[in-house]
């Protein structure tokens, strides 16, 4: 299946930049009469994207004469074609593809911040976890070792190196493999990998099974990283900038909100994860930030570079509104 | 596969279907439906036991009996019952305009020989392309809605019918064919009452084929897109480590897999009732 991602994700993108050079694609909101605007989302269902779910149930997009259609896809691969062809006005997505896409020459503009790390070591919504009994204890000792990513080549291995790195060990050393988020923990426990990446509410499961964590890679790698965000192409940002201005100032609010009231978060998970209730009041929650951390996008950038995945970083300014 | 290999399978499809009803009454006290669900118990004891008893861990693998509560707890929901009917709606439409394209261009281009000759080569081209390769140029089109996953469902189930309706038209005995001809049939009565009948068991076999494949592709897409449906709540459980939620559903698509093959092949009986191979008099 991750196979299929990755080369879905190849495959796509050149697409992509092919039917962008066409112009195709319609607009899926178009201001129609005095209603609400319709306007599609495309997002993940994971811990991430709770702000607009309930962002949404408190009326922040209806008082922006909003409509709200959120769009579940099953990873970037899905979200960025359906965002450049105009399928759906934004998407979400972590900072490191957009920089990847950017660089590439896909036309994305970033909107609105999504979630960051908590910026507290150990104490994180993601980190890398090894078995009970492992010899390994920090981040420097994964250098050698067999790490599961969910991606290969995107946010999650460069942080980890970063990690590594941060700790004194040799980023370079470290052995990546790609494994889906549900599938690691049956990776770890059975020996097939020495540490797994995971996020909530893999996590918490983890460390509720005995794992224990060696290194938060999102806190090591920048202070108050900013991960992911919502983004749209800069067709829809040029054609429609009035409706990215109120989306925009929903999500903002929406992710005000959600900072200030964790409770309703943990609630919200329950309307779209299937994530154990008995589990969401032990998750650690990510940040939701009001802005994008432009520095810890720069470091991103200065990653994706440092390890390869792209030759020359993109001006990082050029991606934020 | 070889040219040939698709009219044989036919054959021995049918050749399989005959024990239900019809064939060796009375010589067993066991039925065939028993059997089959003795097969399911021992499905169902393995899994049940299997976790139990240590051999995989039981957060990775639930009992069988945990599946069954969180099937429950899933069919209380309103929002499984919609998966459950966008998933059976995608599959109905699909397979619906697959077999509306696949008869009627079958019966086209068996019945017209160059064209034949001119599309053999392109079909045989595009047959195997697995439809999951068209994800990106789905998504491209689509979106990640119901079209996409459509245009998935009826690509791989297209091309079972067609084959076998090409098949089928070859099949019809050239004696009737010149005698329909002789009479002065004109084109659409020569295929209503010669290359019809001869088609028709090859034509239940793509719906058989095709109702199966289409089912396959729907959860995929939904599954990989997340166009809406089961595939999708699936992929909800999973990224959302509730691993019982998700076998629940898996058993579900299991089932209605079962129900569509049982209703597929009592279509064809009923269809065929006629026919040698359902009557059972085939056999000299």
């Amino acid at each position: 299946m991750i196979r299929l991602r990755a080369a879905l994700a190849a495959a796509s993108s050149s697409a992509v930049l092919l039917l962008a050079a066409c112009g195709g694609g319609q607009g899926s909101s178009d201001a129609s009469g005095d209603g609400p605007t319709s306007v599609k989302v495309s997002v993940i269902p994971i811990v991430d994207v709770a702000p607009i779910y309930l962002g949404n149930r408190q009326g922040f997009f209806a008082e922006q004469g909003l409509k709200l259609e959120l769009v579940t896809a099953q990873g970037g691969a899905a979200i960025v074609p359906a965002v450049v062809s105009g399928q759906v006005d934004f998407g979400f997505s972590n900072f490191t593809s957009l920089i990847l896409a950017r660089s590439k020459g896909l036309p994305l503009k970033v909107v609105a911040p999504g979630a960051g790390s908590t910026g507290v070591g150990g104490k994180d919504f993601g980190g890398v976890v090894v078995k009970a009994g492992s010899p390994l204890k920090s981040a420097g000792d994964l250098a050698g070792k067999r790490v599961a990513v969910n991606t290969l080549n995107n946010i999650n291995d460069t942080t980890v190196r970063a990690s590594i790195r941060a700790a004194g060990g040799d980023g370079k050393a470290v052995k990546f493999t790609e494994l889906a988020f549900p599938d690691m923990l049956a990776a770890l426990d059975k020996g097939n990998v020495d540490a797994v990446q995971v996020v909530e509410p893999f996590l918490t499961t983890a460390l509720k099974n005995g794992g224990r964590l060696v290194a938060s890679n999102y806190v090591d790698t920048a202070p108050g990283l900013t991960i992911a965000g919502y983004f749209t192409s800069q067709q829809t940002a040029g054609a429609k900038p009035d409706l990215v201005k109120r989306f925009a100032a929903a999500m903002q609010k929406s992710l005000k909100y959600s900072g200030d009231h964790p409770d309703e978060v943990r609630k919200v998970l329950g309307t779209y994860t299937k994530i154990d209730p008995a589990l969401t009041g032990s998750l650690t929650l990510p940040t939701y930030p009001a802005q994008v951390n432009a520095a810890s996008l720069k470091t991103l950038a200065d990653l994706a570079v440092q390890d390869g995945l792209i030759k020359t970083a993109p001006d990082t300014k050029d991606l934020l509104p | 596969m070889t040219a040939a290999s698709p009219a044989s399978v036919t054959g021995s499809g049918r050749g399989a279907a005959g024990p239900g009803p019809g064939g060796g009454a009375g010589r067993r006290p066991v039925p065939g439906w028993a059997l089959g669900l003795t097969g399911l118990a021992a499905l169902m004891a393995v899994v049940e036991l299997a976790p139990r008893a240590g051999l995989v861990q039981e957060r990775f693998l639930p009992p069988f009996s945990r599946m069954l509560s969180a099937l429950a707890d899933q069919a209380g929901t309103p929002e499984f019952w919609r998966a459950l009917l966008e998933t059976l709606r995608g599959w109905a439409l699909g397979l619906a305009i697959a077999m509306a394209a696949g008869v009627l261009l079958g019966i086209v281009i068996g019945a017209v020989p160059p064209l034949r000759a001119v599309t053999t080569s392109t079909i045989e081209f595009l047959r195997p392309i697995p439809s999951v390769a068209l994800i990106p140029l789905a998504v491209l089109l689509y979106g990640t809605q119901l079209r996409a996953t459509l245009l998935l469902v009826v690509y791989a189930s297209f091309w079972q019918v067609l084959v076998q309706v090409l098949y089928g038209v070859r099949d019809v005995d050239p004696v009737a064919r010149e005698t329909a001809r002789s009479y002065r049939f004109g084109p659409l009565a020569q295929v209503r009452t010669v290359v019809w009948p001869t088609a028709l068991p090859y034509v239940m076999t793509g719906f058989r084929l095709g109702a199966s494949v289409a089912l396959i592709l729907e959860i995929t897409g939904e599954l990989v897109i997340g166009s809406p449906g089961l595939g999708r709540q699936i992929a909800v459980a999973q990224t959302s480590g509730a691993v019982a939620a998700m076998y629940a559903l898996v058993i579900v698509v299991g089932l209605i897999g079962v129900t569509v093959n049982v209703i597929a092949r009592a279509t064809e009986r009923r269809v065929l009732r006629w026919h040698p191979s359902i009557r059972g008099e085939a056999i000299a």
